[in-house]
């Protein structure tokens, strides 16, 4: 499902595996040794290193700024509709 | 307490970049050694997990695929196992003690396609950037319209949390188990299973008690289908549904809403990143995603077989609860079979109560940046386990009010889920073609046209039910 385009960041350092093998081989991961737990994981999944990162802001375009409008004022709209509707049940049940 | 509250204003963050960088090849490796924390031990021990079956798959072609698949499935297994929740399985009951064997039977293979077509993108969306759902709608979005995407978040996850309370005490009413005793054991469950602080251990007992959804199926068996016309339903999606037009939108939206709402997309993306999956698992995640699909699908349309007889019988239906259903259904089913069938409303009910409150926690933690993780221990992320059990036990307490209008609740939730839906598939399809977040892994042009497709059918369906509600009369209603 995922496009195929290349980006200019993902995927750029394909070390991952290599560290991660040697870990792979132990019968035991040593986890007090703080080497072998950054060679588990990607550089964007320690939590301290995630605190320190943010994807900032995007500029919506203005197409896309009215399709959110859009929506959200159909659903407002919609459950307006809605509580009509269950009032009118409610109302309607014996 | 997670002392990332205490974090300097969004200028002083670094940009993140979808990255596949090893943390130990990172330049800041150094400077991260002497933060590591008890969630990032417990991933990593996951992953290790994960590392060995995919070294030792080398080595053995047969079982080391599945140890590898072992590992890597829950999240998908669970959102859908989660979504065939109480009401879900009473909107199918419906279906089938409405219309019997029919139209709805594909009808609901075809929403469980539009489901998995949504939630493979929370999986890539997850993967790559090891964020939540509600953490990256505030940041790439900022909070004005993450404040909006969290409301509709907030009101669908607590009238759904309600409902399924409401199914717990329904399901083991049949046995005669009183109000307080159900619901309070269903809350002891919920803690139970939060308390063993560990994703993991989380994840597997989770699994272990939604694999009873499939209770479904015996109560199918002992009601005797016709399963020539169900195949030939299958796969003409004849006979069409006779009757009220507005009785007909009404089920079709509660069909689709028992299949796609927005607390999906956001309790999927959270589990990814809280198993720690990575680009290279999102086939695996896939393919969880359609385990989850085929599994939920199946007991969906055992739920629909084994209400026929009240179809076939002239028993209306409409205004069934859970409980009733099972009394209706045991002069055709037995009591065996309508013991099952309140059975497997309550496990609806109890492994939905589960998931949806710890989706609303993911993104309470998410957006207001406290530790969210069921890695985390309590002293670390109290918020996080608070709002789990905050929303748990406000649910539960309302189903015990007397005279609360739990029928109200009842109507409206599923609809509510898919009039909130559009919106929320608009932020997923804007963030999953985000190139700055999502690299490579980007829609392609065909997970696109499914990913709008979906979104105007939704719009569509909405729109007809809110025609249909303001001009009963052109619906023949």
């Amino acid at each position: 499902m995922d496009g195929k385009a290349k980006s200019d960041h993902a995927g750029s350092n394909t070390n991952t595996p290599q560290l991660e093998l040697t870990t792979a081989g132990s019968e035991r991961p040593n986890l007090k040794d703080p080497s072998v737990v950054l060679s588990l994981l990607e550089a964007d999944q320690v939590v301290a290193a995630k605190r320190q990162t943010r994807f900032g802001r995007r500029n919506l375009s203005f197409a896309a700024r009215m399709l959110l409008w859009g929506l959200r004022i159909y659903v407002i709209a919609m459950l307006v509709v809605v509580l009509i509707s269950v009032l009118g049940a409610i109302h309607a049940s014996p | 307490m997670d002392d990332s509250r205490n974090k300097p204003e969004v200028s002083a963050y670094r940009p993140a970049h979808p990255t596949t960088e090893s943390a130990a090849a990172s330049p800041v490796a150094s400077d991260l050694i002497g933060l590591l924390t008890h969630e990032d031990l417990d991933r990593a021990r996951d992953r290790w997990q994960v590392a060995r079956a995919r070294w030792r798959e080398h080595g053995s072609k047969t079982f080391g695929g599945f140890r590898l698949l072992w590992l890597l499935i829950g999240p998908g297994v669970l959102v859908f196992l989660g979504e065939n929740d109480a009401p879900s399985m009473l909107s199918y009951s419906a279906t089938g003690a409405r219309f019997g064997i029919g139209f709805f039977m594909p009808f609901i293979i075809l929403t469980f396609l539009m489901g998995y077509i949504v939630q493979e993108m929370t999986v890539r969306l997850g993967a790559v950037t090891h964020r939540g759902h509600a953490e990256l709608i505030f940041d790439r979005f900022g909070k004005f319209w993450g404040f909006f995407a969290m409301g509709d978040l907030v009101l669908g996850n607590f009238l759904t949390l309600v409902t399924e309370f409401i199914g717990v005490r329904a399901g083991l009413g049949f046995f005669g188990v009183r109000p307080v005793f159900a619901v309070g054991g269903a809350l002891v469950i919920v803690v139970g299973v939060i308390a063993t602080g560990r994703y993991w251990t989380w994840e597997r007992i989770t699994m272990g008690l939604a694999i009873f959804n499939g209770l479904f199926i015996p109560a199918a068996i002992l009601a005797h289908p016709d399963w020539r016309a169900t195949g030939h339903a299958l796969l003409t999606w004849m006979p069409l549904p006779g009757g009220s037009r507005y009785e007909i939108l009404v089920l079709i939206l509660a069909d689709i809403g028992a299949t796609v709402t927005p607390w999906m997309l956001f309790f999927q993306q959270s589990a990814v990143v809280d198993k720690g999956m990575q680009p290279r698992d999102i086939n695996a995640g896939r393919l969880d995603t359609f385990l989850g699909v085929l599994l939920a699908t199946v007991f969906a349309i055992a739920a629909v077989l084994a209400t026929v007889p009240l179809f076939h019988h002239g028993i209306g239906a409409g205004d069934f609860q859970a409980a009733q259903f099972a009394q209706a259904l045991e002069p055709w089913i037995g009591h065996v079979g309508a013991s099952l069938f309140a059975l497997g409303i309550f496990e609806a009910g109890m492994v939905a109560a589960i998931t949806i409150s710890t989706s609303s926690a993911y993104a309470f933690g998410e957006v207001f940046q406290t530790g969210h993780s069921l890695n985390r221990p309590l002293r670390e992320a109290w918020p996080f386990y608070l709002t789990l059990l905050g929303s748990a036990c406000a649910a539960a307490a309302l189903v015990l009010i007397p005279r609360f209008p739990l029928e109200f609740v009842v109507l409206t939730v599923n609809v509510i889920a898919v009039l909130a839906m559009p919106p929320a598939l608009a932020f997923l399809l804007l963030l999953v073609n985000d190139r700055e977040v999502m690299g490579e892994y980007v829609n392609g042009v065909w997970a696109n046209v499914a990913g709008v497709a979906v979104t105007v059918l939704l719009v569509c369906a909405g729109i007809g039910f809110g025609v249909a509600t303001v001009f009963p009369k052109w619906f023949g209603s």
